[in-house]
């Protein structure tokens, strides 16, 4: 239906959309845009209101108020037919047969006939779950239901996937056989929108992200310019001694130690010199003194403080 | 239209290829049959006769009395017990000559006969039987009640032939006398007099039978089939693509399609049953007919059966939007139950009177209504515009309950799987 994105056409469009259950407010002013075959990073905490936004691109539920766009129009249950949507919530059949569901669940986007065959036997190879095909869901394991149910969402080709927390539960190489899968259906021209709360996850594969926190955005944009736009204030550290120093916070204004370095993100107005100086200063070893770019973690985290 | 009709075949056809449905569809008329066999081959066992001996005091009754045990000519006042005397109590009777012994001694002659298992059991008539009626059994089975009313009915029989017969009437009026009654209902309709509308209620009883039973029967497989999405967590999944009303439909429809095929089977099993039996009466000689019924009614029963099995489908159908697991269903189902046997318990007042206001008003709540239109249809066939408007307002009802069931489903998903409390639910439909 859509061209290979460029990068400028408009899959989705909200603008200033609000939802709300009684007293509790799910999404409050919400507006963004959604560029055509992109990976869009729908990200926050549990409860920010992902989901219900999720829910109102794909047409479950209506917005109180504000307007969603789809491909240039407004939602509808036709449009419907052209998004394939993987919630957080899923699950399969239990007594149906593999390609019995999967026949299903495409005849329910009006895809039909004998080429649905040939997609379902083409992406279970792809999933390496071809011997499965005639079994029972209830005799595949949680990672391959999970697989299954991916499938489910691709079958009918859809221009815009919208994935919600797709990757948890599964095994590394899973990860990386699914991951692979959404980076190829992105070179196909699809658009994606990806919704997580794993930064480090969202972080590998968006192009765009949205930060939402308590059902309201605090950011939106590409990863490359928030990225830059926080500037390298982050130090990876491996050294010894020199303890008080990391532990100051005019210097650091959060420190993460994994098992053999630690991660300091800068404090407002302290530099980086400064800080290896004092540790020097304080007799610490240094093994490894490197400025990187910040974590899409440590970025969340300082906006939402920021924001508080 | 489309992915209404996909949701059905799903539905229809992973239910019927499932090991439950046809072992249950093979079973239960299985089932059946052995009820009606089994108590079949059971009541003819041959049991050896029971000896009994008879003190003939007053002299006159022994004849009568083996006369009325054996005779096997049709006495209708009590033919059940006559036919099935021919089965159980047959009785070998043997006189005892009383003349010259005391009753003692008979007694005691007779108690060693009996300890000696030579007699079941044995009469003293005395000499007063006939004015008195009164009379005792003495035997080694007091256990054996059947034996005894056979005995006793005879004993009348006896005693009422001997009486008629010291009072001076000869056996042709006594055979006038006892010549039974015979009551044939006749309907007048508008059209003049017709015959029998015995038959047509008789199949409004069994309309209303399988009705019962369908609903019991496959409610609570609505309840769950409503359930399962949410159990499996698929619903999510389904309403980006469905909507919920979509989706209810098709479920409703399909578990029901699976009804009506079950059904169906059955209904064709029981039919050849029936002609199979018809066919083994009549080579006995007792010719059965088919009651002859007018062919609209044959078309009403089936709209209003198709009426009465939605009616309460779809209330089964809302019970599961509201809950999470089906043993929620199952609690809030009861009250279900207990509207469907009050209906059903309408049939007697209604059949009473088919043309009151109450009769009307009855046949046109959607809950009474398949039953009591049906009872008034074959009684006093009201004006077509009453049976539409009847149809009219079930079918409506029964969509208007799926809305609201889908409606309460769909809020029901996304508060996570909450259930609903009935002002929750009521407030969902409307806000959804």
């Amino acid at each position: 239906m859509r061209e290979n994105g460029s990068g400028n056409e408009i899959t989705i469009k909200l603008d200033r959309v609000s939802k709300s259950f009684g007293e509790f407010t799910a999404v409050k002013e919400l507006s963004l845009t959604v560029r055509a075959g992109r990976v869009f990073g729908l990200l926050g905490p549990n409860g920010a209101g992902k989901t219900t936004t999720i829910r109102m691109i794909v047409n479950i539920t209506a917005p109180d108020s504000g307007t969603v766009t789809l491909f240039g129009r407004k939602i509808d249950s036709e449009l419907q037919n052209h998004i394939g949507y993987l919630p957080e919530e899923r699950g399969l059949y239990r007594r149906m047969k593999v390609v019995d569901q999967l026949k299903f669940f495409a005849e329910l986007k009006n895809v039909r006939g004998k080429e649905v065959e040939a997609k379902i036997d083409d992406w279970l190879a792809r999933v390496k779950l071809s011997e499965w095909k005639n079994k029972r869901s209830m005799e595949l394991s949680k990672g391959m239901q999970q697989k299954i149910q991916f499938i489910t969402s691709v079958i009918h080709d859809p221009d815009l996937l919208i994935l919600d927390e797709p990757f948890s539960g599964l095994d590394p190489i899973n990860v990386e056989l699914l991951k692979e899968i959404v980076l190829d259906l992105r070179r196909a021209g699809k658009t994606i929108i990806f919704s997580t709360h794993q930064m480090e996850v969202a972080e590998k594969i968006c192009d765009d992200i949205c930060l939402l926190n308590r059902s309201e955005k605090i950011f939106e944009g590409s990863l490359r310019d928030i990225k830059s736009s926080f500037g390298r204030n982050s130090v990876a550290i491996r050294c010894e001694g020199g303890d008080g120093v990391l532990d100051d916070p005019a210097l650091v204004s959060k420190l993460v130690r994994h098992s053999d370095e630690a991660q300091a993100l800068l404090a407002a107005g302290a530099d980086a010199q400064t800080l290896l100086r004092r540790l020097i200063d304080a007799g610490a070893m240094i093994g490894k003194f490197e400025m990187v770019e910040p974590s899409l973690n440590d970025i969340f985290i300082t906006k939402v403080t920021e924001a508080a | 239209m489309k992915k209404f009709l996909a949701v059905v075949k799903r539905e229809y056809v992973q239910r019927v290829r499932a090991k439950m449905f046809i072992v249950s569809t093979v079973l239960l008329p299985l089932v059946m049959s052995l009820f009606a066999v089994v108590p079949a081959i059971i009541v003819n066992i041959k049991t050896p006769p029971m000896r009994v001996a008879v003190v003939d005091q007053t002299g006159k009754l022994y004849g009568q009395l083996k006369e009325a045990l054996n005779s096997d000519d049709a006495n209708q006042e009590s033919n059940a017990n006559q036919q099935s005397g021919r089965r159980f109590g047959r009785f070998i009777l043997q006189e005892v000559n009383a003349t010259g012994q005391s009753v003692e001694q008979l007694r005691a002659d007779l108690n060693q006969r009996l300890h000696d298992r030579q007699l079941e059991g044995y009469l003293i008539l005395p000499p007063d039987f006939l004015q008195t009626g009164q009379v005792e059994f003495f035997n080694r089975i007091p256990g054996d009640l059947f034996s005894q009313g056979i005995l006793r009915t005879a004993l009348n029989r006896a005693v009422r032939e001997q009486r008629l017969i010291e009072a001076k009437v000869d056996s042709k009026t006594r055979q006038g006398l006892f010549q039974p009654v015979s009551v044939q209902s006749v309907k007048v309709g508008d059209g003049g007099a017709e015959r029998d509308s015995g038959g047509s209620f008789v199949l409004v009883f069994g309309v209303g039978f399988v009705m019962y039973l369908a609903i019991l029967m496959y409610g609570q497989i609505v309840l769950g089939a409503i359930i399962e999405e949410k159990e499996t967590r698929i619903a999510e999944i389904l309403f980006s693509s469905v909507k919920p009303f979509t989706l209810m439909m098709g479920k409703l429809v399909g578990v029901s399609l699976v009804a009506l095929t079950q059904l169906a089977i059955w209904g064709l099993a029981f039919s050849a049953f029936a002609l199979f039996g018809a066919g083994v009466l009549a080579s006995q000689g007792m010719p059965a007919s088919i009651p002859s019924i007018p062919f609209s009614h044959y078309v009403y029963f089936a709209l209003f059966f198709l009426l009465g099995y939605f009616i309460y489908a779809t209330i089964y159908a809302l019970v599961g939007s509201m809950v999470t697991t089906a043993q929620e269903g199952g609690q809030l189902a009861m009250p279900i139950i207990l509207i469907l046997v009050i209906s059903f318990y309408l049939f007697l007042p209604v059949s009473r009177s088919p043309d009151s206001s109450f009769s009307f008003w009855v046949s046109m709540l959607p809950f009474s209504a398949p039953v009591a239109m049906l009872v008034r249809i074959v009684t006093q066939t009201p004006p077509v515009w009453q049976i539409a408007l009847s149809l009219l307002i079930g079918f409506s009802t029964v969509f208007v309950i799926m809305w609201i069931a889908s409606r309460v489903y769909r809020v029901g998903m996304l508060m996570y799987g909450k259930r609903a409390s009935i002002p929750e639910a009521w407030r969902w439909a409307r806000q959804a």
